[in-house]
This record gives structure tokens, C-alpha cells and sequence, in this order.
């Protein structure tokens, strides 16, 4: 074996360059010769240590300055540590496949297509996925959770809204009166609970669990009950097809997928933001038409016409003629809406939906206050009923206590 | 006695020069440096690139970017002339965050649930559920550390971790619970509790890991910092008490808090470096030891460059954030009050992404600012000042044939946005 070795190198080439080898089993740090023939041959002390072939060598990361080479099949932790420039240069000049890509080596190009593909996909299934899957899910949920869901909100609710229940008097009657109406001819199965709440702002909302709220604002806006019934429909409508529920499905299949896909590394909440505020609005868009529809069948079984409850919406809102805003609004074009109860509308076949006397009891709700029991009033009197205390008789100081 | 014979002095066997058949390699010497290769432009430009791919590809860049770092920093710090290669690729990272996803969808769905059903029964119940996360955590970040150890090969043998997440997520929980009943008297024990448990399940090839640093060890240099604290916090207290009237209470106060925030970049640098250095003296390989000689005041200039980039780039966010709503305002044009037209102005689509580009703009250059400085020059500043003592017991370490660690705990850490190397 010594003859042979002395044999080769005696007529081999002379050493071309040194390097630093690892040979993967142990961390001896060995001083080799290399030797560029027909494949990279490792020579340490004379010894042939090993081969490596020209296409099987790669790059690896190492001191600035220095090559580091791997040999795909070598063992996986086997280094060659080249420092004189010189022998850099020859040895890339032969192996072809130095960069190759492999071992983590991707091109940057390929990177950002994936990346936006990956973007794309996410997109899609949150545009068409989620709102399928809300779609399906949202009847199984059962609605003792909704209503659960709904209970915690509705506290922060009321507060939000400030004001007070206005739950008393005949023109809480009369409010019940039309909502069972409407009730009735929508088929409605799921329990819910109507309230009227004494905020100014023009606005009746649905939350999840059959809660209905109508505010007062809107209340006084209305001219007759026909227009007030449309809206009450819709928002029947809503509590029919479980909307809440789906929304929230939705709202929160959405900003967790984004969130958790996205992280917080790029800071993208604002896209998350964005996005979610986007595709929210496309959901409730669908959910708004279908509670149109809801209403408008409603309104038909009642014999009235589903009309002036768009007239209600269009001079409350105003004419939203700036389409770019649509895609983000959370409601559909009111002209749009306006067009399709003009549509749907007919003339009235049904009785009247409250009597004159219980729509002006109705207007009053919020501001009936419960009479005092002990004195009541006189039949056929026709003032506002507010709680007076009988006058005694004049020349009695009001300040005065009662004596009794 | 004039022959020309050479004296035939007596020579120890051992000082005999003996012909070895290798070249007597230069015997290792008891010391030596750790060196850290100048190299900060590039790792800028590396940095910098990679936030802007992270903004084209929506964040999914950051793994090659995580993995560009580390080969760059492992590449870059030289021990006795070897550097240590980083062979983690990013595809590892990628599938490890994958299978994170898939273990955190049901966790936080879970999460949520739970958290709802709580907060009906009680404000605060919510709380025994964060610290799960804090918990959870934990676990990553062991997962993690093991997932960096196995991918790190220093003279062609790699490191090695073994050892359970969960067993050191629930001492986490416990040492934590103690130092803050403790008040924070007890977290240099709890430091070097941790650092113990983690070294006990590292080593080198066959090189068993350990650590040797002691609780009572980092106390005593670093107990004048836990009372420099407590007394700062004390300030505003103390202003109270002594206080007579209430415009000069105002006005102590918002000194005292202006004292508090001056203050704790130099207090949490000086208590960086004394960790630092403490942590480097303990590491133990076999036996081979460190020592550190990091200046107590190396990370205060970092700390304040930090400060300083954050506070100019939230200036040009603002100015940022200011031009659009004031151009946006102007092309509105019509009549309204400003609520309405804030309304509508807010709802349009140029607007917000106008918004959502500053914002993720102003993230992505805070996060470069943060990696150059905190990661980088800290690494530089820390691998700079270790000396490696008795290298010559590593000279003939073995391979060990342990496992891969897979990238589970990269990808939790990530999906729970941990900060590391």
C-alpha cells in the first residue's frame, strides 16, 4: 500500500492546494492537499483521504473569504475549507453545479410567485370559503348559544347607544301589537325579543339570539306604520336566517385566518384591517337582500305594500350616489334597495297595521310615564297622561309636603 | 579535548525532536478569542432587502429571511478560526410554521370559546387563560432553541439537544410565579435554574453540555440594579406622600415619570450585559469553559440608537398619516361637517391603502431597525468579548448520531411572535 501511494506520488501532478477538511465523523480539523484530476481528490499526509466528483460538490455558507464545499455524496456533514483565492478560482471553474439549488438554495423569484399565490389562495377562501362555510355551519350552531353570544353583547350595546328601555305603557302594546303582526306572517320559529331603545340616532339593528332593536330616532322619522313594519320585516329577516351567527362565522373565520397566516411580523394589520372590512361588507350585502326579500314577502302576506319603508331609508340615509363607496358600506345602494320595494310594490290589500290611536300611542312610547295608581284618571281624558299629583286646591305651597 | 565531535548533550526522551508522519500541528493555545468578522453593510443590505420582500410577499419572505440572518451571524463569528455553519434551511422553518398553524387553529379556537364562556361568568377570568398562553409559549421557545442547536455544526460535528418542552414550559411557569411574588428578588435564581435545565440536555457531539453560573453569582452583581429599580418605581409614591399642594404634586409627578423613562434604557442595558456576561461565564462543553469581559455599558448607545430610529420613524408615520388625510380631505371637496366627511373619506378605498402602506411601511423599517441593532451588533458585541478557555478538550470530539429536531417549535415561536436569534 506505502509502494503504491509512493507510486502515485511520484508520477502524479504536483499538489495543486491546500485545504482544511472535516470528514464528518469527528471535529479533527485535518491539513489536506487537494489535487484537481478527474474528480477533487483529498490527500492528507500522502493518504488518499477521499474523491469528491465535480458535479456533486456544492457551496455552503462559510467565513467570508472562505470557500466551504460540500459533497452531496460524501457525508452530509464532510467539509472542505478552501482559503488561497487561487485554488477558489480553479475549483469553481470545475465543479458546474456549485450554486445549485438544493439544501435551501431558492431563487428569490420563486419566492414572491409562491408567496402570491399562497396570498391569492387565502383570498379566495375567505371570499368564497368562509362565507360557504358560514353558510352551512350557521344553522347546526345551536341557538341557545347564539343567544348566549347575544346576551354578552347586548349589555355593551345599551350602553353604547345610551338611553333607556322603553318598555312600558300602551305604547309598548301597540309596539307588540305590530311586531307578533309581523311575526305571524313571516313564519318566524326562533324566540326573539323586540325592544325600543330611546336613542336619537335613526337606526334598528338585529344582534345574535333574536334580539331586535328599534331606536327611537327612527321612530320619530317614520310617517305611518307601513313604513316602520318594512324595517321590523328586515330585521325579522335577519333573526330567520341567522344572520348574526353567520356574521359572526364569518368576522372571525376571517380575521383569524389573516391574522394568524400573516402574523405580526410585516405589521399587517393594516391589510388585515382592511381586507376583513372588505370582504365583511360583501357578506352583509347578501345578508341585507335577503332580508329585503324576508320583508318584502312579509309585508305582501300582510296585504300592505313594502314601499314606503324604502322611502324611510332613502330620506334617512340620503341618496348614496358615490358608487366608490359601495364596496366598503355595509348597506347595498339605498336607490338600489329603493328600486327593488318600488318593484315589489302593491296596493295595500290588508287592513291598516295599527289603528291611528295605537300609532300615536307608539310614537309616545318613550315618553309615557306610568301613572300613579292611587288617583286615577278621568275616562274620555284626552291630555297627555302625565303623573299630577290633584292639585288640593290653590293657595297649597307646592313645596310643601303632603301631610299624610 | 579539541575534537569537532558534537558534544553528545543528554536529551530527555520527550524533548527529542521524534519524526512524527504528520506535521506536528502548532499546539492549541489555552486561549483564545471569539472573533466576529466586520461585516455590518452586508448585513444591512440583507436586511433591508428582506423587508421589502416581506412586504411583496405579505410576510412569508421572513423564514429565508430568519435563515439569511442566522448564516450571516454564524458564518461571521470565528472560534480559534472555524466558524460554526448554520444548515437549517428555510423550507424547514416553512413546514415547521405549517404544522404550528395546524396545532394552534383548534388552541385558539379553543382559546376563544373558553374566553367568552369566562368573561360571562367573570371580568377577570380570562387571565388563567393568558397565562396558558405565557405557559404554551415556553414550550415553543425550548422547541425552538432545539431546533437552532441541531442545525448549528461547528469543525463538521453538530450540537445536539435533548430533553422535554413541556418539563421545562412548566418550570418556566413556576420560577416565574416566584418572581413575582418575590417582587423580582428571584429571578437571578431563576435564571440560572433555567440556564441549567437547558445545558443539562445540550452538548456538542459527545461533549456533555452544562452550566456553572449560579443565582448567587448574577445577584451579587446585579442586586443594585433590582433596588435602583423599585426606587424608581417608589418615586412617583413617594412624590405623594411628600407632596403639600396639589399643582406640585402634578408637576413632581411628571418629573418623576420623565426620571422612570430616562432611566430605563441605561437600567435594562446595564442588567442586559451583566446577564450576558454572567450567561457566557457558565457555559460549560465537556471542559471547555468561557469567560466574558462585556463592558457593563456596552448595549446603552445600541438601546438609545433604537430609541432614537423608532422615534424618527413614528415622525415620518405621522407626517405620512397627515399628508393623506390632508390630501384626502382636500379632493373631497362638497359639503358636510368634518365628522361626515371624516366618514366618508375614511371608507374609500384610497384612503386606506394609502394608510395601510405607511403603516406596514413604518412596521417593516422599525423591524430592520431593531434587527441591525438589537440582533446583529448585540451578537457582535457579546461573541466579541467571549474567550474560550482549554479548547484543546475539544479537539477530538465524536459525531453524535442524534435526531433532527423537527421546526415545530420555530413555527409556534413565529406564530406567536417570539423575538430571537
Amino acid at each position: 500500500m506505502t509502494i503504491q501511494s509512493e507510486a502515485t506520488t511520484t508520477s502524479a501532478p504536483p499538489v495543486f492546494g491546500e485545504a482544511v477538511y472535516f470528514d464528518g465523523r469527528s471535529n479533527r480539523k485535518r491539513k489536506v492537499a487537494l489535487r484537481l484530476e478527474a474528480a477533487l481528490e483529498i490527500f492528507e499526509q500522502g493518504l488518499h483521504v477521499g474523491a469528491w466528483p465535480y458535479g456533486e460538490v456544492r457551496s455552503v455558507h462559510g467565513r467570508p473569504g472562505t470557500m466551504r464545499l460540500r459533497c452531496t455524496k460524501a457525508l452530509p456533514l464532510a467539509r472542505l475549507e478552501i482559503s488561497e483565492p487561487a485554488v477558489q478560482q480553479a475549483v469553481a471553474a470545475l465543479c458546474p453545479a456549485l450554486e445549485a439549488a438544493g439544501q435551501g438554495r431558492v431563487k428569490t423569484g420563486k419566492i414572491v410567485f409562491w408567496s402570491l399565490a399562497a396570498v391569492c389562495s387565502i383570498v379566495g377562501l375567505s371570499w368564497f370559503g368562509i362565507p360557504f362555510a358560514a353558510d352551512r355551519l350557521a344553522p347546526y350552531v345551536p341557538f341557545a348559544f347564539e343567544k348566549r353570544m347575544g346576551d354578552a353583547v347586548d349589555g355593551q350595546v345599551r350602553r353604547l347607544f345610551g338611553g333607556k328601555e322603553c318598555d312600558s305603557g300602551p305604547g309598548h302594546a301597540a309596539f307588540l301589537v305590530l311586531v307578533n303582526k309581523l311575526k305571524d306572517a313571516g313564519g318566524l320559529e326562533l324566540p326573539f325579543q323586540a325592544h325600543v331603545m330611546s336613542s336619537g340616532m335613526p337606526n334598528a339593528f338585529a344582534l345574535p339570539g333574536g334580539r331586535i332593536y328599534l331606536l327611537e330616532g327612527l321612530l320619530q322619522r317614520a310617517r305611518s306604520p307601513d313604513e316602520l313594519a318594512g324595517i321590523l320585516a328586515h330585521e325579522l329577516g335577519h333573526v330567520q336566517h341567522r344572520d348574526g351567527m353567520r356574521r359572526l362565522i364569518q368576522t372571525g373565520g376571517t380575521s383569524f385566518l389573516f391574522g394568524l397566516l400573516f402574523g405580526d411580523v410585516t405589521g399587517a394589520g393594516a391589510v388585515i384591517f382592511v381586507s376583513r372590512s372588505m370582504l365583511d361588507a360583501s357578506y352583509s350585502r347578501d345578508a341585507e337582500r335577503n332580508a329585503d326579500a324576508f320583508a318584502v314577502g312579509v309585508m305582501h302576506k300582510l296585504g300592505r305594500s313594502p314601499t314606503p319603508s324604502g322611502e324611510l331609508l332613502f330620506r334617512i340615509t340620503g341618496a348614496q350616489t358615490d358608487k366608490s363607496l359601495t364596496i366598503l358600506s355595509s348597506h347595498p345602494l339605498t336607490e338600489e334597495r329603493l328600486a327593488e320595494m318600488k318593484k315589489a310594490d302593491r296596493a295595500a290589500t290588508g287592513p291598516e297595521l295599527l289603528s291611528a290611536a295605537q300609532w300615536a300611542e307608539l310614537k309616545g312610547i318613550c315618553k309615557w310615564q306610568a301613572p300613579n295608581l292611587r288617583f286615577d284618571t278621568l275616562p274620555g281624558r284626552t291630555q297627555s297622561p302625565q303623573p299630577k299629583w290633584p292639585s288640593p286646591g290653590p293657595g297649597v305651597n307646592p313645596g310643601q309636603g303632603r301631610g299624610d | 579535548m579539541n575534537d569537532m565531535t558534537v558534544p553528545k548533550i543528554p536529551i530527555s526522551p520527550v524533548l527529542a525532536p521524534v519524526d512524527f508522519p504528520q506535521a506536528a500541528a502548532p499546539a492549541a493555545p489555552a486561549d483564545s478569542r471569539v472573533a466576529f468578522a466586520a461585516g455590518r453593510p452586508a448585513f444591512r443590505r440583507l436586511v433591508l432587502r428582506g423587508a421589502f420582500l416581506e412586504l411583496v410577499t405579505a410576510g412569508f419572505y421572513r423564514f429565508w429571511l430568519a435563515t439569511d440572518m442566522r448564516r450571516h451571524l454564524w458564518s461571521h463569528t470565528t472560534v480559534e478560526g472555524d466558524a460554526p455553519e448554520y444548515v437549517g434551511t428555510a423550507k424547514q422553518l416553512l413546514v415547521g410554521f405549517l404544522f404550528a398553524v395546524a396545532i394552534l387553529v383548534p388552541i385558539n379556537g379553543g382559546y376563544f370559546w373558553l374566553g367568552l364562556e369566562a368573561e360571562r361568568v367573570q371580568a377577570f377570568a380570562s387571565v388563567p387563560l393568558g397565562l396558558f398562553y405565557y405557559v404554551f409559549l415556553q414550550f415553543a421557545i425550548y422547541r425552538s432553541r432545539r431546533f437552532r442547536m441541531t442545525r448549528t455544526v461547528w469543525r463538521g460535528v453538530r450540537f445536539s439537544m435533548t430533553g422535554s418542552g413541556l418539563n421545562y414550559a412548566w418550570r418556566v411557569g413556576l420560577w416565574s410565579l416566584l418572581v413575582f411574588i418575590s417582587l423580582g428578588f428571584a429571578l437571578p435564581w431563576r435564571q440560572a435554574a433555567l440556564e441549567r435545565f437547558k445545558m443539562r440536555y445540550t452538548s456538542y457531539g459527545n461533549l456533555q453540555g452544562g452550566f456553572e453560573g449560579t443565582g448567587s453569582g448574577l445577584f451579587k452583581q446585579g442586586w443594585w440594579l433590582w433596588l435602583v429599580c423599585w426606587g424608581l418605581v417608589a418615586l412617583p409614591v413617594l412624590a405623594i406622600v411628600l407632596s403639600t399642594g396639589f399643582e406640585k404634586l402634578a408637576a413632581v409627578l411628571m418629573l418623576a415619570f420623565c426620571v422612570q423613562v430616562l432611566l430605563a434604557p441605561f437600567i435594562y442595558a446595564r442588567y442586559k450585559s451583566i446577564e450576558w456576561r454572567w450567561w457566557a461565564s457558565g457555559i460549560r462543553f465537556g471542559d471547555v469553559r468561557f469567560s466574558s469581559d462585556l463592558r457593563p455599558g456596552a448595549f446603552v448607545g445600541l438601546y438609545w440608537k433604537v430609541i432614537g430610529w423608532s422615534c424618527l420613524l413614528f415622525l415620518g408615520l405621522t407626517i405620512w398619516m397627515s399628508a393623506t388625510f390632508g390630501i384626502g380631505f382636500s379632493l373631497v371637496g362638497g359639503a358636510g361637517t368634518v365628522e361626515q366627511k371624516m366618514l366618508m373619506l375614511s371608507q374609500h378605498w384610497g384612503l386606506m391603502a394609502a394608510v395601510a402602506v405607511g403603516y406596514v411601511a413604518f412596521v417593516l423599517a422599525f423591524w430592520a431597525v431593531m434587527r441591525i441593532y438589537l440582533i446583529h451588533d448585540v451578537w457582535q458585541r457579546v461573541a466579541q468579548s467571549v474567550t474560550v478557555h482549554n479548547l484543546a478538550a475539544a479537539s477530538e470530539v465524536a459525531a453524535q448520531q442524534g435526531e433532527l429536531a423537527g421546526a415545530i417549535g420555530e413555527g409556534l415561536a413565529d406564530s406567536l411572535d417570539v423575538v430571537g436569534f
